[in-house]
């Protein structure tokens, strides 16, 4: 178990998490007048940065914990924890729900708020790792299949019952795709979307205003006073950066203009303080995220890591394609922060803790490597291994055992295999 | 199932390239076009503060000043649509605006409009108070005239924006506007401006008038008075300083509260009578054809004339004295006001003489006084004369004329012989005091020093005793004038009212030094006709009170001579 932890993972959230904070207090460093009066006149320059560093320092600890749980845990807790989450999603709807403009997402906890949303991302990849690597587990089966949708569904009605739409599309996306990864057949997911597709714009169609607000980003200027005003403004934002940028802390659309710039549209934010630089940046840190994550998932053996990792990291990158595609204005604007960036503590919390359990399948993949060399090298690994061998011993010959670690260990994997 | 993961990461990558494309295309390609569009609604270039200068009475006290007022705006964009209806009551129920009309306003589509300007500051407190998203004050400058009525034709008025809309307000408007100045500064979306140190307040140039607060006050205190005893329709006075012109006082009577101007039912009484209402002047007009007869060296102050006919014909129209008279000489034609006397005195002048002299005094032309709506009155070229004509036009018929037109005549003979310009505005001042402007007087001589201090003296008779306006006359000092009273002319007639007439007394005082020239013009008074008794009384009232306003001495303290000895 002493396998090392992914750095290249870490330094990318480490990226992410510092371009968030310094975003964070841009955006809310400045004290508007409607910003001070909500604080009931209190400084608010340190306010939101303050907030969100407590909860990165919870995050890292979080990360930290869960990068040395032993995986036979995380399967023993996945399922308790989609009841809690279930549970937790259920307080919004009592005396200790949080209402913010008409959607009621949080639930107060006193010292802070929290978003269960959130949480139940995370407990549904957890469950469906587990569901999916145990050995009953019939992919062709239809029951199989259906049981996790069902269970989805039960969140997605809760999802519109607060309402939150961000939640339930990422949710959908996630769930569908881990069962697509789960190997469940192609034709059950088609029906399930197709049915999902007819509910969802009967659901549109028979509210027209919720329709013409789905449909506003198409063109934004049809309304740009109501439903197409915060696209036009993250347009100015974004468009007004450039190349290069107004320059850091200099957005003049923070002031007022641009509403939510401190969590759901903190890009357009960074695209105009850091210019099409500074964004392409970011997308490309998610974009690294992303591939270094399905490289450790691709080289899991185990059925549990393997989902475990495919979900954290499709988690994270879907939530951020989504925000950059609702900032762009390439989806309709629903309420999803951008994971590590966005303001709000929930989400850096449960991005943190999805950080977490992918470091600690990666270390497992490694440290695991040796023991289960055995029973699991197919001829193509026993190929390549042996072809591998014959280099280092070539290589040693001319340059003798200088390297590193990884050397010696595979000199004992050559010495074991042969 | 690696194919699933492959499938995957491909659908996702290709989202990532999608949000590359179409960042790309809005921030390169469409940059410079969003940047305009930021640039117009993050940078406000803002009209700095202005005040309008002020207007100032000949002493320099205040006619017309502004004061920060708190006007209700709002941004119906933040007002969701079902909130309207609570915030149109809730805003009715202060302001006391009709809820439709403010709920018209808050459906609008703009992100700006006025709920109520220029409110009272308990409407402002409460509207601060109420804390209703979507609505704010904002602080505009309003016009106040804090001696509300006073010199309320002078002044005139400005509209909602502070724009001249009446008398010198609209005349000297380019003078009272400050100069607009623009600022350019950084705001947020409520319109909060990020730099606010540079904003400062720009002034308007101050004017300061010839009208005298006091005299303006006492004559329009008479005036008023006048008007209520004698029933009468409206009347206007003007008191002039006649030697350089300067209108010391205008007033009409029925008058009207600046500061209400919306408030006025009869658009009428918004006019400045005496410059823009003619009239027949009547009597009051014997002076030209006296003057013009002395002038012309036709009489001499004690030539004789026989009246004791009490009539005379010209033309086939028989003219009537008010009073049979005997045989008068030149001094008692004017003093009694005899029309048979003038007639004949208008006859050995002469159509084009009298034609003449009628156009030197200044009448058929405006007089030039710096206030617009100035008409010119009317006086028909002798060409266009009838038969009868000679004699009405010596009586002060067929002749029509401003109340500032006949006074501007008696400032000739107060003079001794110049018509004067006459004027409102004595100096343009910069905000901080320096001048910048300052009328000089204008005059032209039209008649001959001797005979205007030889009518002067006869015009003092018509207040002595035997004269036509012994009411006019005032103790200690000796007073310089004439009556008219004059038939209106009613136009569905087509003939001189029975009924309605046009008293009026025009003078100087004292007769000897003249301070101040004063024409008081009663319209429609009830009970009496004549302006003897109608007019002159108030001419006395008027002028007792402005000589002590002004510290005039009694004519007769230098003979008495007791200024120097008793004090």
């Amino acid at each position: 178990m002493n396998g090392q932890c992914d750095r290249q993972i870490l330094f990318i959230v480490f990226a992410l998490v510092i371009i968030g904070l310094l975003a964070v207090y841009s955006s809310t460093s400045v004290i508007t007048p409607e910003l001070a009066e909500k604080q009931n006149g209190k400084a608010v320059q340190f306010f939101f940065l303050k907030k969100q560093l407590y909860a990165l320092f919870l995050g890292v600890l979080l990360l930290l914990l869960l990068s040395r749980v032993n995986l036979r845990i995380l399967k023993i807790c996945a399922l308790p924890v989609l009841v809690i989450s279930l549970i937790v999603l259920l307080l919004v709807f009592t005396s200790l729900g949080i209402s913010v403009k008409g959607a009621t997402r949080w639930i107060n906890l006193t010292l802070f708020s929290f978003q269960p949303s959130e949480l139940v991302k995370l407990a549904m990849i957890l469950f469906l790792a587990w569901y999916m690597s145990r050995e009953a587990f019939k992919k062709d089966n239809f029951i199989y299949f259906i049981i996790p949708i069902g269970i989805m569904g039960i969140f997605q009605v809760i999802f519109l019952m607060q309402p939150d739409f961000g939640a339930s599309i990422s949710l959908a996306i996630l769930t569908i795709s881990m069962l697509l990864l789960g190997g469940v057949r192609l034709r059950f997911i088609g029906g399930v979307s197709f049915i999902a597709l007819i509910a969802f714009t009967a659901l549109l169609i028979s509210e027209p205003y919720r329709l013409r607000r789905v449909t506003a980003f198409i063109d934004p200027w049809e309304d740009p006073l109501r439903s197409g005003f915060q696209l036009i403004q993250s347009y100015i934002a974004l468009g007004s950066g450039g190349l290069t940028g107004v320059g850091i802390g200099e957005s003049k659309q923070k002031l007022a203009f641009l509403p939510e710039v401190h969590t759901d549209f903190i890009f357009s934010l960074i695209g105009e303080e850091a210019g099409f630089f500074g964004a392409s940046i970011v997308i490309i840190l998610f974009c690294l995220l992303f591939y270094r994550g399905i490289l450790i998932a691709s080289k899991m053996k185990d059925p549990f890591a393997y989902y475990i990792a495919c979900g954290t990291v499709l988690m994270i990158t879907i939530q951020a394609i989504i925000n950059f595609s609702v900032v762009t204005g390439l989806a309709p604007t629903k309420g999803l922060p951008l994971p590590f960036v966005s303001y709000g503590g929930s989400s850096l919390l449960i991005s943190m803790m999805a950080i977490g359990l992918l470091i600690n399948v990666s270390r497992y993949q490694e440290s695991n490597a040796l023991s289960q060399a055995e029973k699991i090298i197919d001829d193509k690994t026993l190929v390549n291994r042996v072809n591998h061998a014959k280099n280092i011993r070539n290589w040693q010959r001319g340059l003798g055992y200088t390297r590193c670690k990884a050397i010696l260990c595979d000199q004992e994997l050559f010495k074991k295999t042969l | 199932m690696k194919t699933r993961l492959i499938v995957i990461v491909c659908l996702l990558s290709v989202g990532f390239i999608a949000v590359i494309c179409k960042l790309s295309y809005i921030m390169l390609i469409n940059h410079q076009w969003y940047a305009e569009k930021a640039r117009m609604q993050q940078v406000k270039t803002e009209n700095m503060p202005t005040k309008r200068g002020l207007i100032l009475d000949r002493k320099g006290r205040e006619l017309a000043i502004n004061l920060d007022m708190g006007s209700i705006i709002c941004n119906p964009a933040e007002i969701p649509e079902s909130e309207a209806q609570k915030v149109a009551a809730m805003l009715s129920s202060i302001t006391g605006k009709d809820t439709r009309t403010i709920l018209t306003k808050l459906n609008s589509d703009s992100r700006f409009c006025w709920i109520d300007r220029k409110v009272s500051p308990q409407v402002a407190e409460r509207i601060k108070n109420s804390k209703i998203k979507g609505i704010a004050l904002t602080s505009e400058v309003k016009r106040v005239y804090p001696k509300r009525s006073l010199a309320s034709n002078i002044i005139g008025f400005v509209d909602i924006d502070n724009k001249g809309i009446e008398g010198l307000e609209k005349m000297y408007d380019k003078e009272l506007t400050a100069p607009t100045e623009k600022i350019i500064a950084y705001k947020d979306a409520k319109g909060n401006l990020l730099s606010k140190g540079e904003m400062r307040e720009i002034k308007g140039n101050n004017i300061l008038l010839t009208i005298d607060e006091g005299l303006q006050y006492i004559l329009e205190k008479n005036l008023d008075e006048a008007v209520k005893h004698w029933k009468a329709s409206y009347a206007t006075a003007i008191m002039m300083d006649p030697f350089t012109g300067e209108i010391m006082a205008m007033a009409n009577s029925p008058s009207f509260d600046l500061n209400n101007p919306g408030m006025i039912k009869d658009k009428k009484i918004i006019k400045n009578r005496g410059i823009t209402d003619c009239y027949e002047p009547g009597s009051t007009f014997k002076i030209i054809v006296g003057a013009a007869a002395l002038e012309e060296g036709l009489v001499k102050p004690n030539a004789r004339y026989d009246c004791s006919a009490g009539y005379i014909e010209v033309g086939g129209r028989r003219i009537k004295d008010a009073h049979r008279q005997g045989v008068l000489t030149f001094q008692e034609v004017i003093q009694k006001s005899s029309n048979v006397g003038t007639i004949k005195i208008g006859l050995s002048l002469g159509k084009e003489r009298l034609y003449e002299y009628a156009k030197r005094f200044g009448f058929g032309e405006k007089t030039g006084i710096d206030i617009a709506g100035e008409v010119s009155g009317l006086v028909r070229p002798p060409e266009k004369w009838s038969g009868i004509s000679i004699g009405s036009f010596s009586i002060g018929q067929e002749i029509s004329a401003t109340p500032l037109q006949i006074l501007r005549a008696y400032a000739v003979i107060a003079n001794g012989g110049l018509l004067v310009k006459p004027y409102l505005l004595s100096e343009i001042q910069s905000p901080d005091g320096a001048t910048i402007y300052k009328t000089i007087p204008v005059a032209r001589r039209v008649l001959s020093e001797k005979t205007a201090k030889n009518f002067n003296m006869i015009l003092t008779t018509v207040t002595e005793v035997g004269g036509t306006a012994k009411e006019a006359s005032i103790e200690g000092n000796q007073v310089a004038g004439k009556t008219g009273t004059a038939q209106k002319y009613d136009p569905l007639t087509k003939r001189y009212s029975k009924s309605n007439y046009v008293s009026s007394f025009v003078g100087f005082v004292p007769a000897d030094k003249p301070r101040l020239a004063l024409i008081v013009v009663v319209h429609d008074p009830r009970g009496h006709i004549y302006g003897g008794i109608v007019a002159a009384p108030v001419f006395r009232k008027i002028v007792g009170d402005a000589l002590s306003y002004l510290d005039v001495p009694p004519d007769d303290l230098k003979n008495k001579n007791i200024l120097v000895t008793s004090r």
